[in-house]
């Protein structure tokens, strides 16, 4: 793009991948099972969802909007998979593009709302999130689907060069969504939707459109997170998607997501990532109380959501300074 | 009376003001001008408590004012009214007014006593020769009226110092008299007015004195009679200025490229039919609110008229979104809001000017819009229209207000539009870049024969570039001024008069 917004994220980015390593050191100093082999292979495996799951959620605070279904649409894609696999007998990939299809689907669903009918994002998605969940349970009456094929797993749980597979597959999608926001026309477009509606709109940008791509994208994220859990645990579980959203929305926020829209950085959803990872795991490690660990996640999304402020502040003050230099 | 004594003000790296003296005395109106950025704003900041902390001292009669905060100005006699009109829309007139004494009106039982809060809004509403019912939501009203509403609070507030920062800035002339004419009573009243404008001709309608700062520092204080037009302006940016008049348009042939029969849309514009032919600039002319820029958005598929018809180039059109109207049509619309509706403000120049290209600058396969060219095209228009920027990667929302607008013009010019329509192009833009703006605006039509729709309620701007001037009144067009390209004898007060009578 260009050198000053390049110095600004990387200001910004540099930010929290500092923070991911210094908390990454604390816990190898004061643990003994955290710089381990199999607990690095695990975390790595754990960040990788929180990367999926909060790209489900950034794709749509990008255009200044948000998604509160996206638990209940990785829940659908998830037992859709598991009945198309079990109940039908489908071949995997049959199942996998049936679950896809699912997911953008109901983000098309969400879009449409927000765009068409129009209402506010929030309780569209509110409400939607209750009915893909009413849904699940619905079809699978709470049970899970367990007669998932051995094939089935292996993505999920087998490793490529000594990381998890879907580690790799999701670095490669953090590559492709780089790629989207920072070159192509589309996904500047869905920038400056975010960025300013208004004044997208008057220059020619299908707003509407660029909302409603964003929303299936997050369902296309959201289902393909869904169908990875199901890989991952050998069978379909109605419950999946429960805490998607508390983990999204922090995973974004402290990776530099505004929740004003127009921002997006894939590293700094990477570190994100890392860094709530870290966070969960290193509670365990230290044997922190586990019932305590909604309260917990929910201070870090208020440490982060501050620091997001404070930093808006600091760039007032500096925008102030600006002001009075060009006077 | 107020009085400022080597005032000063530093921010982090730059001195806004520096040794200012200066005395405001009662019953006087008195101008206070300078290009954006000269230091009036933060002078004005100073005096009504918002900047607690400065060099120097100012009194008020002879008393030492310490102020902490604007409550405290408020409360030793000084008020500002602001540019930007700060009501809110939901709650009454008679509420907005009060807002900040709403305690003094409680019933024993605590409730709000709305029967003296109305008679006591009343009172102030009659002050200012507003007929409204106190009791009406404010949001509908006409920016005139809000304005006139916030000099009511301030002298509910009962104000002895009264600083009225651009009042006039999104209200036309026949408006702004009323202003005028309260102005003038207060004066007599013994009130003491400070005045900001940029649309000069005001100042010498309504003030008495006319003090000129310049980068933070005093450049001069005159009676206004003693000053003119081009003197104020040498004072203002410290050079003089070009002349005024801008020579003839091209001889406009019979060429119409677009052409608009009986657009209506309930409650926004009715039955507005014009022609527009090349090379032409044709004047949208009235008050905000009576359906110039409502027109306007219909126009360039932003809104859809209930019933008429379009046409470009002598086809008629269906205009369905912006991205039909620039990419089909070569429609363009350079917004009157542009911090709103015009600009990004969070991103850089290059994101804000390359909106309207990135499309035609991708690679076929890779989506992948070609960086090197749109920067290339860019900085060509940077340097057309002397934008001051530190680079392509500046912050939009860094920038002064008549760069900000040069960028909001940078990027339909980059569209390459063969018809735009210029909403207010100079509301908040100093001297010195309204000048710039107004020749770019010329060459346009002029050199590159495109053709051009103003919308302003700036009289001396339009009548300085329109060739034609449609009149807008409550949704309508109720006249049209055609004969006004015999500019060498064209007489500002004429055309005033001429328009007024549309407007009757």
């Amino acid at each position: 793009m260009n050198s000053m917004v390049k110095k600004y994220i990387k200001r910004r980015e540099s930010g929290i991948a500092i923070a991911a390593i210094l908390i990454f050191i604390l816990f190898s100093v004061i643990t003994d099972s955290f710089l381990t082999a199999y607990n690095l292979f695990n975390i790595s495996r754990t960040l990788s969802f929180y990367v999926f799951i909060a790209l489900s959620q950034a794709v749509v605070l990008v255009v200044g909007g948000m998604n509160l279904s996206i638990g209940g649409i990785g829940a659908l894609a998830t037992i859709t998979t598991g009945y198309l696999l079990q109940n039908v007998g489908v071949p995997s990939s049959v199942a996998v593009i049936c679950a896809l299809g699912i997911g953008i689907a109901c983000g098309a669903l969400n879009g449409f709302l927000i765009t068409k009918v129009p209402l506010n994002a929030f309780i569209v998605t509110l409400s939607t999130s209750f009915i893909f969940t009413g849904l699940v349970y619905g079809i699978s009456k709470g049970f899970s689907y367990t007669d998932i094929p051995k094939s089935f797993s292996l993505v999920g749980r087998k490793a490529f060069l000594g990381l998890p597979i879907i580690f790799w597959l999701m670095l490669v999608m953090l590559a492709v969504v780089f790629y989207i926001y920072q070159y192509t026309v589309t996904g500047r477009r869905m920038l400056a939707t975010g960025g300013n509606k208004e004044a997208a709109e008057l220059s020619g940008i299908n707003t509407d459109r660029m909302i409603l791509f964003s929303n299936i994208l997050s369902g296309f994220f959201a289902a393909l997170t869904g169908i990875l859990y199901v890989s991952r645990m050998g069978s379909a579980q109605p419950a999946t998607g429960t805490n998607w959203m508390i983990i999204s929305f922090a995973v974004a926020i402290i990776g530099g997501t505004s929740l004003d829209g127009g921002v997006i950085t894939a590293i700094g959803l990477f570190f994100g990532g890392v860094i709530m990872v870290l966070i969960k795991n290193g509670l365990i490690l230290v044997e922190a109380n586990v019932y305590f660990e909604q309260a917990f996640l929910g201070s870090i999304i208020l440490l982060a959501v501050s620091l997001d402020r404070i930093q808006y502040f600091f760039s007032h003050v500096r925008k102030k300074m600006n002001d009075s230099k060009n006077k | 009376m107020l009085e400022l004594q080597q005032i000063g003000k530093s921010f982090p790296g730059v001195r806004a003001l520096d040794g200012i003296n200066l005395q405001f005395r009662p019953g006087e109106i008195h101008a206070l001008l300078g290009e954006n950025g000269a230091g009036k704003s933060t002078m004005i900041k100073v005096v009504s408590g918002i900047y607690p902390e400065y060099d120097g001292e100012f009194f008020v009669n002879g008393d030492k004012m310490t102020l902490k905060s604007y409550q405290d100005a408020l409360d030793h006699g000084i008020s500002v009214v602001n540019q930007e009109i700060q009501i809110i829309p939901e709650s009454s007139v008679a509420e907005n007014i009060v807002m900040d004494k709403l305690s003094n009106f409680k019933k024993k039982s605590g409730r709000v006593d709305w029967k003296a809060i109305n008679a006591f809004a009343g009172k102030y509403l009659d002050m200012v020769e507003l007929d409204i019912d106190p009791n009406t939501p404010i949001g509908p009203l006409s920016a005139a009226q809000k304005q006139l509403i916030q000099i009511a609070k301030s002298l509910s507030c009962d104000s002895k110092i009264l600083i009225l920062d651009e009042p006039t800035s999104s209200v036309t002339r026949h408006e702004a008299a009323t202003l005028f004419s309260i102005m003038r009573k207060l004066k007599d009243q013994g009130v003491t007015l400070i005045f900001v404008s940029h649309k000069l001709e005001e100042i010498f309608e309504v003030c008495d004195l006319v003090t000129v700062i310049r980068d933070g520092r005093w450049v001069g204080t005159d009676l206004v009679g003693n000053l003119d037009r081009e003197k104020i302006i040498e004072m203002m940016i410290g050079r003089k200025c070009s002349n005024e008049y801008l020579g003839n348009l091209n001889k406009i042939g019979e060429d119409i490229v677009l052409e608009a029969k009986g657009i209506t849309k309930e409650s926004e514009i009715h039955d507005a039919s014009f022609e527009l032919h090349r090379g032409e600039i044709l004047g949208f002319y009235g008050l905000v609110g009576a359906g110039r820029t409502e027109l306007a958005k219909i126009l360039i598929g932003n809104s859809r008229a209930d019933s008429g018809t379009i046409s470009v180039e002598g086809k008629e059109v269906e205009i369905h979104s912006v991205s039909e109207a620039i990419y089909e049509h070569g429609i363009g619309y350079v917004s009157e809001n542009r911090k709103e509706e015009g600009l990004i403000l969070d991103f850089d120049v290059e994101q804000n000017i390359g909106i309207t290209i990135w499309n035609e600058l991708k690679h076929r396969f890779s989506r992948k819009i070609d960086d090197v060219a749109i920067r290339k095209e860019e900085q060509r228009h940077v340097d057309k229209l002397q934008i001051k920027i530190t680079g392509l990667d500046q912050m939009v929302k860094n920038l002064s207000g008549g760069n900000q607008q040069k960028v909001s013009i940078a990027k339909w010019l980059a569209a390459d539009c063969d018809i735009l329509i210029i909403d207010e192009p100079t509301v908040g833009v100093d001297v010195g870049a309204k000048e710039y703006i107004h020749q770019l605006i010329w060459d346009l039509a002029k050199v590159q024969n495109k053709s051009i729709i103003l919308i302003s309620s700036d009289l001396p701007e339009m009548i300085k570039l329109a060739r034609r001037i449609l009149v807008f009144k409550e949704h309508e067009i109720v006249g049209e001024l055609d004969d006004i390209h015999t500019r060498e004898s064209l007489c500002e007060d004429q055309i005033s008069r001429r328009i007024g009578e549309f407007l009757v």
